[in-house]
């Protein structure tokens, strides 16, 4: 018969196409990893700045062997902090020392403190971030900036904008009086 | 008094005939090469396109060679421009009769070079709707600062050196040409500015022109010092030279005298000026070129001598690069072809002719253009710092058909906009100086056309 043509095939397909999706559930859920929790404490002593963090899963057993990231922001990147590898300890502790000589973003010496985890093959990808007073204050002040080539444009040495402005305004002046002159001969007439 | 017909057109004197025919009548070999000239512009610009939807990846500079043949091409047009100040200040001031004739194609030549290697800066820029932040983010410590007012600066001085030198012209053009369209008579009668040869307006003219030669000259040598010090303050190998400011300057005299002779040799030609341009026009511009290439051979002793003798550390790669590596070919071809051989073949007469002399100056102009080559792209691949763990094409730099295009399309743009000078304006002044004359500044006498 000529359903039968188109039927057969079209029932097949749709059976593959039934396993195949009824299965992707199956095939993900195997690989699903879990949340992981990260508390994350600041303490300081003797100078000693220390970072620590806290991981624990879901039902809030601490997590070991887990590493993690530590970095501080900088304007364009992460700037990597402790060792390349860090991992937890059997109570799901890690301690990093903040270094003493890391410029602040900010008067107040705040730097942003992220603590990831990375590619973990059991729990998902995390970031914290926190702020924390930690940096050196840095003074963004242009006032108190010195003059100088590198400094913003509003600390230019005096002697260079001087000698600039003394030159431009010269020889402009001489282009408006041609101008000037030009539009004088425009008004003579015969 | 003799008139002479031209396309229907009468002119006073055979002299208003010669110079101003050209303007009334479009040959068809005009057309075509206008029409050749925009087919390279649309090809740069259709390469243009593709640079701002792709961004600067479609060239091949990268970290370390970020100024490619674009900036070559900048220094070189920038050169070019000086020439207008050369004939317009330095000759005119020190009364060389000869080249007077040659002074407004060197003004045209200025004008044109000027606009192209503005044009060419902000086709360098990765993003040039950030153009602007120039000025909004002005920093007059920076180098690059003092090169946008400079170049902003001479192309406004070079405009008007141009428009002085042909004001009595273009009068001239809206009170005798009848022949020609609308459009033109009107743009002539604006231009103009009310024009009439008055003995006020004469006196006022030659003394804003004298103003004018002599302002030019320091805004000239100020413009292509101050490109030059977008190098000297860069801290590469080459550039790190109190010597490159009259190296530039001097270099570009040399260029541009070259470029006079061969836009000379056209005009002279096409336009039927063989009695204006006469064979010692030639043979004078090749005595020039020879003392202007003298004075950059000096220049480039002194420029590679001092590094070549003391072979410090990358500096010393960057000088065997150049004489013995893979940029030596270039190098001798620009400093033997382009620069000692010119100087010695033009010692001889016959060499001063003017087909010879073309030829010399195509050497001449090639040699200028690889030589900006030679200063950019060797010195940015040898940066002071070590180059480590990069991708391969930030090794090298051979330009990509985006640049050649761009880069041709800006040579176009400066014929394009020579040839339309050329075809508004007289080439050479109609009314010459002695009609113009001032008895006194009390009663000023203008002596009438009479010949």
């Amino acid at each position: 018969m000529k359903v039968n043509r188109y039927l057969y095939p079209a029932l097949k397909i749709f059976l593959l196409m039934g396993l195949i999706f009824g299965n992707i559930p199956l095939a993900f859920g195997q690989d699903a990893k879990e949340d992981a929790k990260i508390a994350v404490s600041f303490s300081e002593e003797n100078d000693i700045k220390t970072i620590t963090a806290i991981a624990v899963d879901k039902t809030g057993e601490p997590i070991e062997e887990l590493e993690l990231y530590f970095y501080v922001k900088r304007t364009f990147s992460l700037l990597p902090v402790g060792d390349p590898f860090n991992s937890t300890d059997e109570n799901g502790m890690l301690e990093v020392v903040f270094p003493n000589d890391l410029p602040g973003d900010d008067a107040k010496g705040n730097v942003t403190i992220v603590v990831k985890i990375k590619e973990s093959d059991l729990y998902n990808d995390l970031s914290l971030e926190s702020t924390k007073n930690w940096g050196i204050p840095i003074s963004l002040d242009p006032l108190k900036e010195k003059r100088s080539l590198w400094a913003s444009s509003a600390n230019a040495p005096i002697s260079l904008i001087t000698g600039v402005s003394i030159m431009i305004f010269g020889i402009w002046y001489i282009i408006f009086y041609i101008f000037f002159k030009l539009y004088k001969i425009s008004k003579i007439r015969t | 008094m003799k008139k002479e017909i031209s396309n229907g057109q009468v002119f006073e004197t055979s002299r208003e005939k010669d110079l101003l025919s050209h303007l009334i009548s479009t040959s068809q070999k005009y057309k075509l090469w206008i029409a050749f000239l925009l087919l390279i512009i649309l090809f740069g610009m259709f390469a243009y396109y593709r640079q701002v939807k792709y961004g600067l990846i479609v060239t091949a500079m990268r970290d370390f060679t970020s100024w490619g043949i674009y900036i070559s091409n900048f220094v070189f047009l920038v050169a070019i421009s000086l020439v207008g100040s050369l004939f317009s200040s330095i000759l005119k001031l020190n009364n060389n009769v000869w080249a007077k004739p040659l002074i407004r194609v060197s003004e045209f030549i200025a004008v044109a070079a000027i606009i192209c290697a503005s044009v060419i800066i902000i086709i360098d820029m990765g993003r040039p709707d950030r153009f602007f932040y120039v000025i909004t983010h002005f920093r007059i410590q920076s180098p690059i600062i003092w090169d946008v007012i400079i170049i902003s600066t001479y192309l406004v001085i070079s405009v008007l050196l141009l428009y002085i030198s042909i004001l009595p012209d273009i009068a001239l053009c809206r009170d005798r040409l009848t022949e020609i369209p609308n459009w033109k008579k009107k743009f002539y009668r604006i231009m103009a500015i009310n024009w009439v040869n008055h003995p006020k307006q004469v006196a006022i003219l030659k003394k804003v022109s004298k103003i004018l030669a002599v302002a030019v000259l320091p805004v000239a040598f100020a413009i292509h010092t101050v490109t030059s010090w977008l190098f000297a303050t860069t801290w590469r190998p080459g550039w790190d030279s109190t010597n490159l400011g009259p190296y530039f300057v001097s270099g570009a005299f040399m260029a541009g005298a070259a470029v006079i002779v061969i836009a000379m040799y056209f005009i002279r030609n096409q336009l039927k000026l063989k009695s204006y341009i006469t064979e010692s026009h030639f043979n004078n511009m090749g005595k020039l070129l020879v003392l202007l290439s003298l004075v950059y051979l000096y220049f480039n002793i002194n420029e590679y001598l001092g590094p070549a003798f003391k072979m410090v550390g990358v500096e010393g790669e960057h000088i065997t690069e150049l004489f013995a590596g893979k940029y030596s070919f270039l190098y001798w071809f620009v400093q033997l072809g382009g620069l000692v051989l010119p100087i010695i073949l033009l010692l001889f007469r016959k060499m001063r002719n003017p087909v010879p002399l073309l030829i010399i100056s195509f050497f001449v102009i090639l040699g200028a253009w690889v030589k900006r080559f030679l200063i950019v792209i060797p010195s940015l691949q040898h940066p002071y710092l070590p180059i480590q763990d990069v991708e391969e094409s930030y090794l090298h730099y051979i330009p990509t058909w985006e640049e050649w295009a761009i880069t041709l399309a800006s040579f176009a743009s400066l014929l394009l906009i020579v040839t339309i000078l050329i075809k508004l304006f007289p080439v050479l002044p109609v009314q010459e100086d002695e009609k113009l004359v001032i008895n006194t500044d009390i009663n000023p006498l203008i002596i009438k056309n009479e010949s």
